[in-house]
C-alpha cells in the first residue's frame, strides 16, 4: 500500500478558496465514507482547518495514479468546485513527501505561524472522525500515532513554541523579561477593549495576584474588576494609583496622553524606583513615550510589540530548521517500518525461497531419473512447482489472516521463516 | 600537581566551549555537558589543590600559579552557587572561559622571584591562608557582580532601545541579574573586610604595623570603599538599576587593580 495525499494549504489557496473546500466534521465522516472504497483507496482521513484543506489516503500501490485521480475528483465533485479551478491550488504527496508532509503539519512546521498548538488538536480530531468512519486503517494508524510522537519531539526539543507571537501575549513575555517571575505583580488595567483584557488575563494566569482597573464609565470598570477578580478604581484618582502598578496596560480612546512623563515620574519616586513596565496599546498613543526616558520605566507601544513580535518568528523559524532534522530522521524511520509492515514482499520471499529449494532439489536428484525430453523435464518441473504451491497455500493464507488480526504477527512469520529481514525498529 | 591541572584544564575547556554553544544555540544537551565536564573539573581541581597542600607542604596560594589557579577554582565554586540559587545559565558563559585562561595560566606561569615560602617567614601563622583565602573569594564575588552588571547593561539596553536581538532571548530577567548583583556584593562586602581584617592582624603579629601604604593595601581600600557605597546606594531605594550596574563594572577594574597591584606596582606585598 502507498500513502497519498492530495490537498490546499494557506500557501497555494487564498481564503476564498480555502472556505470553498472546508468540509464540517459531519462532511468529513460522509465525505470518507464515499472516498474509501476498499479497493484503489483502502483508508481515508480528511484534516479541515482554517490553514489547510488536506486528504490523507493509504492507497493500492499499483492504482496509485487511479487513487489521485479519484481523490481529486472526490474533491472537485463534492464541493462543486471545477477541476481547472481546483488544479492551480491543489498539490499532492506520495510515500516518503506524503509522510513528511503529514510530520510537518502535525509538528506546525507547514502552519502560517510556526509552533502553534492548535494544529495536533485539530489532527486529532481529523483521526478520531476518520477512525468512527472505519476508514483509518493500519497504515494510517501507524503514520498518525508515529505523526504525534514527532509533534511531541519537535515541541520538547527545539524551542519551535517557546516565544510568544501574539501581542496580547507580550504582556507576560516582556513582564518576565524584567520582573523574573510575575507572581506577586501589581496590573493597572486604563480602558477595555478586547486586546487590553487578553492582555490582563494572561497577566493573571501567569501570577499576577492584584489588578486594578479603571475607566472612564464605572460599569465597565465594575465588569472587569468581577471578571478579573480585582478591584475597580476611580480614573480621576488615577495619579493615586500609578505608583502601586508594576504593570500598567493601557487601551483608552483618549485624544490626550493619560499618563505623562510628569506623573510616571512620581509614581517611580513613590515606587522606590522599582521598575515599572507599561504597555500603550491605543492608536493615538495615550502614555507618554517620553515616560521611557526615565530610569527603570520601561514603555511598549502597539510599534514595539509587533517588533518583539517578529523577533520572536524569527527565533522560531531558526528552530524550526532544527525541527526539519527531526522530522527527516523519523521520516526514515517510518518508511523502515512501513516496509516490514507489509505483507506482500513477505509472502513473495516465502514462496520464491520455497521454489527455489524445489528446482535445487530438482537439480540434485536430477541424475537418478536419467535421460528426459524436454517436454519430460518442463512436466517435472511443473509437479514440483505446483506441489510446493499446494502445500504452501494454506500455510500464505494463515500469514494472511494473521496479519490482518494484528500486523505485528508479521514478524513472528518472518523469524520463523527467517525471511531476510532489512532492519527495521519495532 | 601538573599532571592533575592538565586534566583540570581539559574539563574545563569542555565546559567552556560547551557553556558558549549552549547560550548560542539553546540546546539543554549542550548545557548538561558543560555541567558535567565543569563538575568533573571542580571536584579534579580540588584533589589537585589539596594534594598541593599535602606535597608541598604549603597552604596552596602563594605563589602566582597558586594564586590563579586557587583563583579559578573560586570562580568556578561561585558560579555553581549562582546556578543552584538563581539558576542563570547566560554567567556560565562568561566565567568558563575566564576559568579556563586562569588555570592555563597557572600551568605555564613560572616562578619568578627568588622568595621562597620559608624565607619569608610565613609558614608559620595560619592566618595568612586565611586572609589569601577570603580575599580571593571575595574577588570571585566581585566578578559574579561585575558579569551580573554588564548582563544587566546589555538586557536593560535592550528594553530601552527595543532592539530585540539574539542577546534578548537568552540573558536572564532584570530582576534575576539585580538580585544576583546585590547579594554578590554583599557577600564580597563581606568576605573582604574579614580578609582585610586578618591581614592586619597577621600583620601586627609579623612586624607590629598594622598599615604599610602599599599600592595592593590602597586598591584594597578603595575597593572596599566602592562596594560599600555600591551597596548603601542601592538600600536608599527598591531599586538602582543602571547607575548601580556601572558601579559594579567600575569596582571590578578596582579589583583588578588589587589583584595585580603589587607585580605591577611593588611595595610591601611582593612575595613570590
Amino acid at each position: 500500500m502507498s500513502i497519498v495525499l492530495v490537498g490546499v494549504n494557506h500557501k497555494t489557496a487564498p481564503v476564498e478558496v480555502r472556505e470553498l473546500l472546508a468540509f464540517s466534521e459531519q462532511a468529513c465522516a460522509e465525505g470518507l465514507r464515499t472516498l474509501v472504497d476498499g479497493e484503489v483507496l483502502r483508508e481515508g482521513l480528511i484534516v479541515s482547518t482554517c490553514n489547510r484543506v488536506e486528504i490523507l489516503t493509504a492507497a493500492s500501490s499499483e492504482r496509485l495514479k487511479e487513487g489521485r485521480e479519484r481523490i481529486t475528483d472526490f474533491l472537485s465533485e463534492s464541493r462543486s468546485l471545477p477541476r481547472e479551478v481546483l488544479g492551480e491550488h491543489l498539490y499532492s504527496h506520495t510515500e516518503d513527501q506524503a509522510v513528511r508532509h503529514v510530520f510537518r503539519v502535525a509538528s506546525s512546521l507547514d502552519s502560517m505561524v510556526v509552533g502553534e498548538p492548535q494544529v495536533l488538536g485539530q489532527v486529532r480530531r481529523a483521526y478520531s472522525i476518520a477512525l468512527e468512519a472505519g476508514t483509518a486503517g493500519r497504515v494510517l494508524n501507524r503514520l498518525i500515532h508515529q505523526a504525534f510522537r514527532v509533534a511531541k519531539r519537535v515541541r520538547s526539543e527545539t524551542g519551535i513554541a517557546a516565544n510568544a507571537v501574539s501581542i496580547s501575549y507580550m504582556a507576560v513575555e516582556l513582564g518576565k523579561k524584567i520582573f523574573g517571575s510575575l507572581k506577586g505583580q501589581s496590573v493597572l488595567l486604563l480602558g477595555a477593549g478586547e486586546m487590553a483584557e487578553l492582555s490582563a488575563r494572561h497577566l493573571i494566569n501567569a501570577g499576577v495576584s492584584r489588578v486594578l482597573i479603571a475607566n472612564r464609565t464605572g460599569d465597565s470598570s465594575e465588569r472587569l474588576a468581577k471578571e478579573f477578580g480585582g478591584e475597580a478604581v476611580s480614573f480621576d484618582r488615577l495619579a493615586d494609583y500609578l505608583p502601586e502598578a508594576d504593570i500598567v496596560v493601557c487601551s483608552t480612546g483618549a485624544g490626550e496622553y493619560v499618563v505623562t512623563a510628569a506623573m510616571a515620574h512620581e509614581a517611580l519616586n513613590r515606587r522606590r524606583n522599582r521598575p515599572a513596565f507599561f504597555i500603550d496599546i491605543s492608536v493615538p498613543r495615550n502614555l507618554d513615550p517620553a515616560i521611557g526616558q526615565l530610569p527603570n520605566a520601561f514603555v511598549f507601544d502597539i510599534d514595539d510589540l509587533e517588533s518583539v513580535v517578529s523577533s520572536n518568528i524569527r527565533e522560531r523559524e531558526r528552530e524550526a530548521e532544527r525541527a526539519e532534522l527531526i522530522v527527516d530522521s523519523e521520516v526514515m524511520q517510518f518508511q523502515q517500518s512501513l516496509r516490514v509492515m507489509d505483507i506482500g514482499p513477505a509472502i513473495g520471499a516465502l514462496r520464491r525461497r520455497l521454489q527455489d529449494m524445489a528446482r535445487s532439489e530438482m537439480a540434485r536428484q536430477r541424475n537418478r531419473l536419467g535421460p528426459l525430453t524436454p517436454e519430460q523435464e518442463s512436466a517435472i518441473e511443473q509437479l514440483l512447482i505446483s506441489t510446493v504451491n499446494k502445500i504452501s497455500h494454506p500455510l500464505m493464507d494463515r500469514m494472511r489472516r494473521s496479519y490482518d488480526v494484528d500486523a505485528d504477527n508479521l514478524q513472528a512469520w518472518r523469524e520463523i521463516f527467517d525471511l531476510d529481514d532489512p532492519p527495521h525498529n519495532k | 600537581m601538573r599532571s592533575l591541572l592538565l586534566a583540570v584544564l581539559a574539563a574545563y575547556v569542555v565546559a567552556a566551549i560547551h557553556s558558549v554553544l549552549a547560550f548560542v544555540n539553546k540546546r539543554k544537551a549542550l548545557q548538561r555537558v558543560s555541567d558535567w565536564a565543569m563538575a568533573a573539573g571542580f571536584v579534579l581541581h580540588l584533589t589537585a589543590l589539596i594534594a598541593d597542600w599535602v606535597i608541598d607542604g604549603h597552604y596552596p596560594l602563594f605563589y602566582l600559579r597558586e594564586t590563579l589557579s586557587f583563583l579559578a577554582w573560586t570562580l568556578v565554586g561561585s558560579y555553581a552557587l549562582v546556578r543552584y540559587r538563581y539558576g542563570a545559565l547566560a554567567l556560565g558563559s562568561f566565567t568558563l572561559p575566564l576559568v579556563t585562561i586562569l588555570v592555563f595560566m597557572a600551568i605555564i606561569v613560572k616562578s619568578t622571584s627568588d622568595a621562597t615560602l620559608e624565607s619569608s617567614g610565613f609558614s608559620a601563622s595560619w592566618l595568612f591562608p586565611v586572609h589569601t583565602t577570603l580575599l580571593l573569594f571575595a574577588y570571585a564575588a566581585f566578578f559574579v557582580v561585575f558579569v551580573a552588571s554588564v548582563m544587566y547593561l546589555l538586557q536593560e539596553r535592550e528594553l530601552k532601545l527595543k532592539t530585540f536581538t539574539a542577546i534578548f532571548h537568552r540573558l536572564p530577567s532584570l530582576t534575576t541579574v539585580n538580585e544576583i548583583a546585590t547579594s554578590a556584593a554583599a557577600i564580597g562586602l563581606a568576605l573582604l573586610t574579614v580578609g582585610i581584617a586578618t591581614g592586619m592582624v597577621w600583620s601586627s603579629s609579623r612586624d607590629g604595623l598594622l598599615w604599610h601604604n602599599d599600592p595592593k593595601e590602597i586598591f584594597a581600600l578603595l575597593t572596599w570603599l566602592l562596594y560599600f557605597l555600591l551597596i548603601v546606594y542601592r538600600s536608599t531605594a527598591r531599586w538602582r538599576g543602571r547607575s548601580a550596574a556601572w558601579m559594579g563594572v567600575l569596582g571590578f577594574a578596582l579589583v583588578l587593580c588589587t589583584f595585580f597591584g603589587a607585580r605591577f606596582m611593588g611595595g610591601y606585598h611582593v612575595f613570590g
